[in-house]
């Protein structure tokens, strides 16, 4: 009986776990963010929050985490930022899926689960890229190579998908980097809170 | 506690339209122009919300907000000026490079479009309290939980912060350097961020007790402290708003 009614409470307790990890892991997002303009690095590093959800508490927690990031950066800093609260989706349910697959550990997997990331994220923001914005993403080196591209004629598909790509790949790959070393830097009595049975 | 929110507290019409009506708005608002995508009519959709804006008092909190979205709108311009794709019409020549008046049309149509996206959810943002604007929602069938996940994260970011600022603090007062160059930076990172991590998630498992002993998971139907109070008119005001996304439909599929 006492077993068994511990056991519930473990379950119970979970749910509750996960569930306040979500607004946990958007102020990491945006403590991130905040830490990377505050030391001027050349990159948004704006989603550690929701690849590390995503790692410690499965893609369904990481894909919450991406959207209501995004509704709430949206309600409350740019509205912009609602259009792309798909991808933020789709970057916490790609985190979930490659860390149950075991991508994170060693630091070699996760430099891929980086770039995968970051190829999932550029499929997912091209199309908006395109409708919203013509295809550019509003960062200067991304869209110069875009510029580039179209008066070649290239695709706008193509263009906008490796203007996207250009701006992030080293940004997801540094981000999921940073998640890693978090992730295995936390001790295993909090980790082990998270994780599903 | 300080939460996080563009709210501008005014005594205007606008103001006092529930969030509700105003949620339905700003979706009509911002879809019709992408159903129907002609110059003329974003064009206007964006006056309307304009004139919403100055009639809520707050207009000026606005430029703020477009200013965020200035460069990519003259970036926008240059490029497609210079390189959409049906561009023919030859407009004007600077220093060799040519600008078409069909791409010019083109960056036109998406900037006032994007710039109406915008004003339409300043609006909404700017008059209503992200609070209220949570609680009509769980009111209207979305999750409790997911009501209150939103609500801590308004209060959790101004919280972590100010933490962040002092984490700062103290790894420089242990000589850790925040200048200089770019690796220098980078290796400051994680100094930075582990320690913010690690003591926020130590936090989540003791806030889930807090909330489980308060009944957090409890099965029971929850009850709100707040009455809504929705001014006469709403409900005609939300089947019109309604009725005309459906016009711009028909129009746009019979056209």
């Amino acid at each position: 009986m006492r077993n068994n009614q511990k056991k519930n409470l473990w379950s119970f307790n979970f749910s509750t776990m996960a569930l306040v990890l979500i607004p946990v892991s958007i102020g990491i997002n945006y403590v991130g963010k905040l830490f990377a303009q505050t030391l001027r690095l050349p990159l948004w590093l704006d989603s550690i929050g929701t690849i590390l959800a995503g790692i410690l508490a499965g893609p369904w927690i990481g894909a919450i985490s991406g959207g209501i990031n995004n509704v709430i950066y949206g309600l409350t800093i740019s509205p912009v930022s609602f259009a792309y609260g798909i991808t933020s989706v789709a970057i916490g349910i790609t985190a979930g899926v490659m860390a149950r697959m075991g991508f994170v550990k060693n630091m070699k997997r996760a430099v891929i689960m980086g770039v995968v990331i970051a190829v999932v994220s550029t499929i997912v923001s091209t199309p908006i890229n395109i409708i919203f914005w013509g295809g550019q993403t509003g960062n200067i080196w991304g869209d110069a190579l875009f510029g580039i591209l179209r008066s070649a004629n290239w695709p706008v598909w193509l263009a906008s998908g490796l203007d996207e790509l250009a701006v992030d790949l080293p940004d997801k790959i540094a981000t999921t980097i940073i998640a890693y070393i978090i992730y295995k830097g936390l001790p295993k009595r909090i980790t082990v809170l998270f994780e599903e049975s | 506690m300080r939460s996080l929110s563009l709210y501008v507290k005014r005594n205007s019409l606008i103001h006092k339209i529930d969030p509700f009506t105003k949620i339905i708005y700003v979706f009509v608002s911002v879809i019709s122009p992408f159903i129907m995508p002609t110059l003329i009519f974003s064009a206007s959709l964006t006056l309307i919300n304009l004139m919403l804006l100055l009639l809520a008092k707050v207009v000026k909190r606005v430029i703020p907000i477009i200013s965020f979205v200035f460069i990519i709108i003259l970036t926008i311009f240059v490029i497609q000026g210079m390189f959409y794709g049906a561009n023919q019409t030859k407009l004007f020549t600077i220093f060799n490079l040519s600008f078409y008046v069909e791409g010019i049309l083109y960056a036109a149509k998406i900037s006032i479009r994007a710039i109406n996206v915008l004003l339409a959810f300043s609006l909404l943002i700017l008059t209503t309290p992200p609070a209220e604007m949570i609680e009509s929602l769980v009111r209207r069938g979305m999750p409790a939980k997911l009501g209150y996940i939103m609500h801590s994260v308004l209060q959790i970011i101004p919280m972590m912060s100010s933490n962040a600022s002092i984490i700062m603090d103290a790894q420089r007062a242990r000589g850790m350097e925040t200048e200089g160059s770019l690796w220098v930076r980078i290796k400051a990172f994680i100094p930075l961020i582990g320690p913010l991590v690690m003591s926020s998630l130590v936090n989540t498992h003791e806030r889930s007790i807090a909330l489980e002993v308060r009944g957090f998971s409890a099965a029971t139907k929850k009850t709100f402290l707040h009455q809504e109070e929705v001014p006469g008119g709403m409900k005609q005001l939300r089947i019109f708003l309604l009725l005309f996304l459906a016009a711009v439909l028909v129009w746009r599929l019979t056209l």
